[in-house]
């Protein structure tokens, strides 16, 4: 809060109630644990990942050395997989925040106590931001630390090469933003099943429809959400293997360009979004 | 202060309110009458910016609801019952639009306390009956203390207590000063809560002025005279505004006329009267009269009187 410059008035500023930005983030924050979603799906998110991570670390070295000893693209692909599959509980609570409350018409109570409109979006974005990216961070590091303890061996990470730790960061960074996404698009078409569907649908199963092997199609993959965004999770060097998997001629794009087109989508949807939240009745 | 200049909403082809203007006084109950589909609502809801008028304005103590600094001290509303996410406590409902405003958990106990919710606070709303639905939208329109209280059919699914206490709780609040704008379809109801009525059907405003007004505008004066004489007695009343109706010999009522105008045409005209009753009009009959051509949903058969008042608290 800013300084007050003035004499004390009779009532101190910071006592008088007036809307301001954060006390709108404290708002979403309350909103956010008083639903019995919230603290279901972090569950559910938070024990998938790391029970994911230990499992497939247990199921690659079980099935010992294939064709040479396991390398880090090894002990990386249990992160992988668990953000694939625990991103979902993720999607779907963030989906809810939003559609939640056009459904139930808290909408118009909570519009009416921040006519403005967008602050409340804004407000909603950054609480799940932070609450998403820390818990994909502490699970990941959970995994990481349960990994090592028990597989050190045969799936050795190396913390200290910035590789694998932008891969890990990034993991964190995919299944954050994914779930936002969805955030954006249930802001967007105030829907639940249709928001969650359509992330889902993004992610899981158009990837495997522009494998059609027909040039146009195959020349958009590499910019699907899903495709572009989990770049971010691997290293350069798995990056550049990813591209031979590609037919010729297709754009190849790097880490951060293909975070950076995941990004692009988020905010072309929440732009529309905004635009309908401004112009439409609540 | 509530003013509306030429405040319109269309939804497409219809036209829900039309043009209306008006002006609801700080320091007295406003009540906002009309049948269902009237516009009440659509109007409450473009006060609150809520829904983007169409055309016209709408000022709350002279400036757009949007451009407060602090919107929940200055207008609380209850503009339908459950605008709440029913997963939630209701303690906790009210505990997260407070927050909006740094507004203390103690408030929040205070005006859960006041509307009688301390039994069922830490309920989710979802389990919640019409009742208790209702007294949460009034705390949450409590919650900042504000000037101005707009409520959209406040009583609705509330038991008799419950509506005696929104009665009072209204009165009370605009003996304070405050501003008191409340919907309601009730005629009987506003008849007893508000000082000054605005009806509207159809989106149109049809009357406005205080409730006494009101009800005198919408009804004409009407004396119930029984006499033996009563042809020729008719004969010597009818004029350009005195009509005279029958409905069993003897019996006459007479619209246009006062009972000392009449009882002194029978005088000189040495006719005897057996019976000379006024009778004052009700602001039901006013509603009905006023509105008789703005109804929009109207069912085809008459219903009687009671079955449809029965049915419209029911609602």
């Amino acid at each position: 809060m800013s300084t007050v410059t003035a004499p004390a008035p009779a009532r101190p500023a910071a006592k008088t109630p007036h809307l301001s930005f954060a006390h709108l983030l404290r708002s979403e924050w309350i909103k956010f644990w008083t639903v019995r979603s919230a603290t279901w799906s972090l569950s559910i998110f938070f024990v998938v990942t790391v029970a994911l991570i230990v499992l497939i670390s247990l199921a690659i070295v079980s099935s010992g050395p294939n064709d040479g000893p396991p390398g880090p693209d090894d002990a990386l692909a249990p992160y992988n997989v668990a953000a694939q599959l625990g991103q979902v509980a993720l999607v779907v609570l963030a989906a809810l925040a939003i559609t939640g409350e056009y459904t139930t018409g808290m909408i118009r109570s909570s519009l009416t106590a921040a006519p403005r409109r967008t602050p409340v979006l804004w407000a909603k974005f950054l609480v799940l931001t932070a609450v998403f990216f820390v818990i994909a961070i502490v699970a990941n590091a959970l995994g990481v630390l349960l990994q090592q303890l028990f597989f050190s061996d045969d799936l050795k990470l190396d913390l200290g090469d910035p590789q694998i730790l932008r891969a890990l960061f990034g993991t964190a960074l995919y299944t954050t933003t994914i779930a936002l996404l969805s955030f954006a698009l249930g802001a967007l078409v105030r829907h639940s099943a249709a928001a969650i569907a359509s992330v889902l649908g993004a992610l899981l199963v158009l990837p495997l429809l522009f494998q059609i092997p027909w040039k146009p199609l195959q020349e958009m993959q590499p910019f699907l959400p899903g495709v572009a965004g989990s770049t971010i999770t691997q290293t350069d060097a798995q990056v550049v293997a990813g591209w031979d998997q590609f037919p010729d001629g297709v754009a190849h794009l790097t880490a951060w360009q293909g975070y950076a087109v995941l990004l692009g989508y988020l905010v072309v949807i929440l732009v529309a979004a905004i635009v309908r939240l401004k112009k439409s009745d609540a | 202060m509530i003013e509306a200049q030429g405040l319109t909403k269309r939804y497409g082809e219809k036209t829900a309110v039309d043009g209306i203007s008006f002006t609801v006084q700080p320091g007295k109950v406003t009540g906002f009458l009309g049948p269902n589909g009237a516009g009440k609502s659509t109007t409450m809801r473009m006060i609150m910016g809520l829904d983007r008028p169409t055309a016209g304005k709408v000022t709350v103590n002279g400036a757009a609801y949007a451009s407060f600094h602090s919107p929940l001290t200055e207008v609380g509303a209850l503009l339908e019952a459950k605008a709440v996410h029913t997963g939630r406590s209701a303690r906790n409902h009210l505990r997260a639009l407070a927050a909006t405003h740094g507004i203390p958990d103690a408030r929040v106990d205070e005006v859960i306390e006041m509307t009688g919710l301390t039994a069922v606070a830490k309920r989710r709303v979802g389990g919640f009956s019409l009742g208790m639905g209702q007294r949460l939208g009034i705390a949450s329109a409590l919650l900042g203390d504000p000037r101005t209280l707009i409520l959209d059919e406040p009583v609705n699914g509330l038991d008799p207590e419950g509506v005696l206490w929104v009665r009072n709780l209204v009165k009370y609040l605009a003996s304070e000063g405050r501003t008191v704008f409340l919907s309601s379809h009730l005629m009987t109801e506003m008849a007893l809560t508000a000082d000054h009525l605005i009806v509207i059907g159809r989106g149109h405003i049809i009357a406005d002025g205080p409730v006494d007004e009101i009800i005198a505008r919408g009804t004409k004066a009407t004396v119930r005279v029984r006499s033996p004489h009563a042809d020729q007695l008719a004969a010597a009343l009818v004029g350009p505004e005195v009509t005279v109706t029958s409905k069993e010999p003897g019996l006459l009522e007479v619209f246009g006329a006062t009972a000392e105008q009449i009882g002194d045409a029978a005088a000189a005209a040495r006719l005897t009267l057996h019976e000379l009753t006024p009778i004052s009009g009700s602001l039901e009959e006013a509603y009905m009269s006023l509105t008789a051509d703005e109804v929009e949903y109207r069912s085809d058969t008459p219903i009687p009187t009671n079955a449809a008042v029965t049915e419209e608290v029911a609602r």
